[in-house]
């Protein structure tokens, strides 16, 4: 980092052409991986050669050809279309569903760091109880209880997330707490909130957005898992998840049912996990050999 | 010793209870909707009101968990909404598949991630470990269910070596059970072994950089021995706790890889609750797979306290 405060004011763009992108380039492949899964996500429409819905019964199970690139299902509706368009479920449920959990995780960590004593024990004993659930497990048994839809898959993976942002959150606040700069908020007699709010976020948010990363990795992973036990998003609206469980019956005759929607969500989640990886590097590379 | 494992016991039981009071209040949590679930959205009140006082619905919440939690002691876990047989047996006779794809499944898991982990740690920030480390991130990005879905189509479909799904005991025939476990455990291992991995070579690389380590190496102990005897054992017993809970926090995917593989096991039996809407079997068969992660987690804490050299002096000094 030190290269850059050497190189004094210069423009924006020359400042980026200084940066080492070939010691960050799991920041780049990532970046670009998810660079394409958000874009299918916002312009599925224009992209997608046909719709996604349209059945075409004469053409059911086509191989791969020129009009079909990646085939067409069981209705005869083309794969790539559907496939484009499951990239909006997963984007959608990932954001607010990790959403949830970071808001969630990082109030529940800073208030239990910072109160300590009773307020400590009791938040942080709720997670650790949450956090020895199987992921997937609670997952299935919150959809069970509040119903199979999308908007519940949200919250569903966003309460699994709240545990383990709460502890990171509240390992970073006791960091803080140390510092000079809360001892002197308190002295200058700030209340305990606008020190939350003011003085202890905006410095545990870092560690807590790296984590973010590897959190939309493994929210696209679970919300494919519960479209794929019928739990998530319904037909015939497309996920990945519930394209490979229906292609699945469908493998001997049409075996890219079973490829394609698997290496579309592959791709979304080693995206996010090497986006996760590249920028812990990038923002802090002593971290890596850490945790 | 013995105080370690009374102190880790101690806090087993409540961890327990504290587990199935969860369980218990999620899926209780809609007053009546056990009830509407078993008879359908269009029972009438009267109905509903019927099938609670059969069922004990009608009683307070903590009055119903205790008695549920007195009979699930005793292993009566009430009777299915379903079939009206005691869910209890179902349990019983569906467990031994999970447990025996849950080792499997650790043991792959392990045999890939503890050699690799090891062995990207000591060659920390060179080439291997760099390459290394990029695989373990690409395989922990394949879904498991996906791995199994390409594990059937390549090995079941088109080479037709392994056996698509089903299930054999392994008391009956251990060669067929083992080539009808091979693939849910593979799919259920592999994509563990990723995030295994990932720990075994971080704290590898904490062991390696230690004092002991280097002072070791300077008295001029013979570096086999010392990665060998002092390295690796270190390695393994803070490995073994981070990584048994980690594995237990990835096990739920036994509920998919069972459904895909169409193994009786208690993972399947909680979609079979769900799909059902039949309460006493879901409830049963989520604490018992939640159990099942628990104990082993346990049971590793008490394996890498056995293993800690400290407990040993402590044996030996007295």
């Amino acid at each position: 980092m030190s290269i850059h405060a050497a190189a004094g004011p210069r423009s924006p763009g020359e400042r980026l052409a200084q940066i080492p992108w070939k010691r960050y380039r799991l920041l780049v492949i990532g970046g670009a991986l998810v660079g394409i899964v958000v874009l299918a996500a916002a312009f599925a429409d224009v992209i997608s050669p046909s719709s996604p819905y349209e059945i075409d019964v004469t053409n059911r199970l086509q191989p791969p050809s020129r009009t079909h690139w990646l085939g067409t299902d069981e209705f005869g509706r083309d794969v790539l279309s559907r496939a484009v368009h499951a990239a909006r479920i997963s984007v959608k449920v990932a954001v607010v569903a990790v959403s949830v959990g970071l808001t969630g995780g990082t109030l529940i960590g800073i208030t239990a760091g910072y109160f300590g004593g009773v307020v400590d024990l009791v938040l942080m004993r709720s997670m650790e109880l949450l956090f020895s659930f199987p992921a997937i497990l609670l997952a299935i048994v919150l959809m069970a209880v509040l119903g199979t839809s999308v908007l519940n898959a949200m919250v569903a993976i966003g309460i699994i997330f709240i545990p383990g942002f709460s502890r990171l959150a509240r390992a970073a606040t006791q960091e803080v707490l140390r510092q000079q700069y809360i001892e002197a908020a308190h002295t200058i007699g700030m209340s305990d909130r606008r020190i939350l709010l003011g003085e202890i976020l905006p410095n545990v948010i870092t560690p807590l957005l790296v984590e973010a990363m590897a959190a939309f990795a493994y929210a696209v992973l679970l919300e494919s898992s519960l479209s794929f036990l019928g739990l998530g998003a319904q037909p015939p609206e497309p996920s990945w998840g519930n394209m490979l469980n229906t292609g699945r019956g469908f493998m001997d005759q049409a075996p890219w049912l079973g490829v394609v929607p698997g290496l579309a969500m592959f791709i979304a989640v080693l995206g996010f996990n090497l986006l996760g990886d590249g920028l812990r590097d990038f923002l802090d590379p002593h971290l890596r050999d850490g945790a | 010793m013995l105080r370690v494992i009374l102190i880790r016991l101690a806090v087993f039981v409540p961890t327990l209870l504290a587990t199935s009071l969860v369980l218990f209040i999620t899926v209780n949590v809609v007053p009546g909707s056990a009830a509407r679930a078993a008879l359908g959205i269009d029972a009438t009140p009267q109905a509903i009101a019927r099938f609670e006082a059969e069922q004990g619905l009608d009683r307070p919440l903590h009055v119903q968990y205790l008695d549920w939690l007195w009979g699930a002691l005793r292993g009566d876990f009430g009777t299915s909404f379903q079939n009206h047989l005691p869910v209890g047996r179902e349990l019983l006779a569906r467990l031994p598949v999970t447990l025996e794809l849950a080792a499997l499944a650790f043991i792959i898991a392990n045999l890939i991630a503890l050699p690799f982990g090891a062995l990207a740690a000591y060659h920390h920030q060179r080439r291997v470990d760099t390459g290394m480390s990029f695989l373990a991130t690409v395989m922990g990005s394949v879904p498991n269910f996906w791995l199994a879905t390409l594990l059937i189509l390549i090995l079941s479909l088109k080479l037709r070596v392994l056996p698509a799904g089903g299930y054999v005991a392994l008391r009956e025939d251990p060669a067929r059970n083992l080539s009808l476990m091979l693939m849910p455990a593979i799919s259920l291992g592999v994509v563990s072994s990723a995030l295994l991995f990932r720990i075994m070579r971080a704290k590898m690389i904490e062991v390696l950089s230690s004092d002991y380590i280097r002072t070791a190496l300077a008295k001029g102990a013979a570096t086999g021995v010392v990665l060998w005897r002092h390295a690796l054992r270190n390695g393994l017993i803070t490995f073994l706790t981070v990584g048994a809970v980690e594995f237990g926090w990835l096990f739920g995917g036994v509920v998919i890889i069972e459904d895909i593989f169409l193994l009786p096991g208690v993972g399947q039996l909680v979609l079979v609750g769900i799909i059902n809407r039949d309460y006493p079997v879901l409830l049963a068969s989520a604490l018992t797979v939640t159990v099942v992660v628990l104990t082993a987690n346990m049971l590793v804490d008490l394996l890498a306290a056995l293993l800690d050299p400290r407990h040993v002096h402590v044996r030996a000094l007295r």
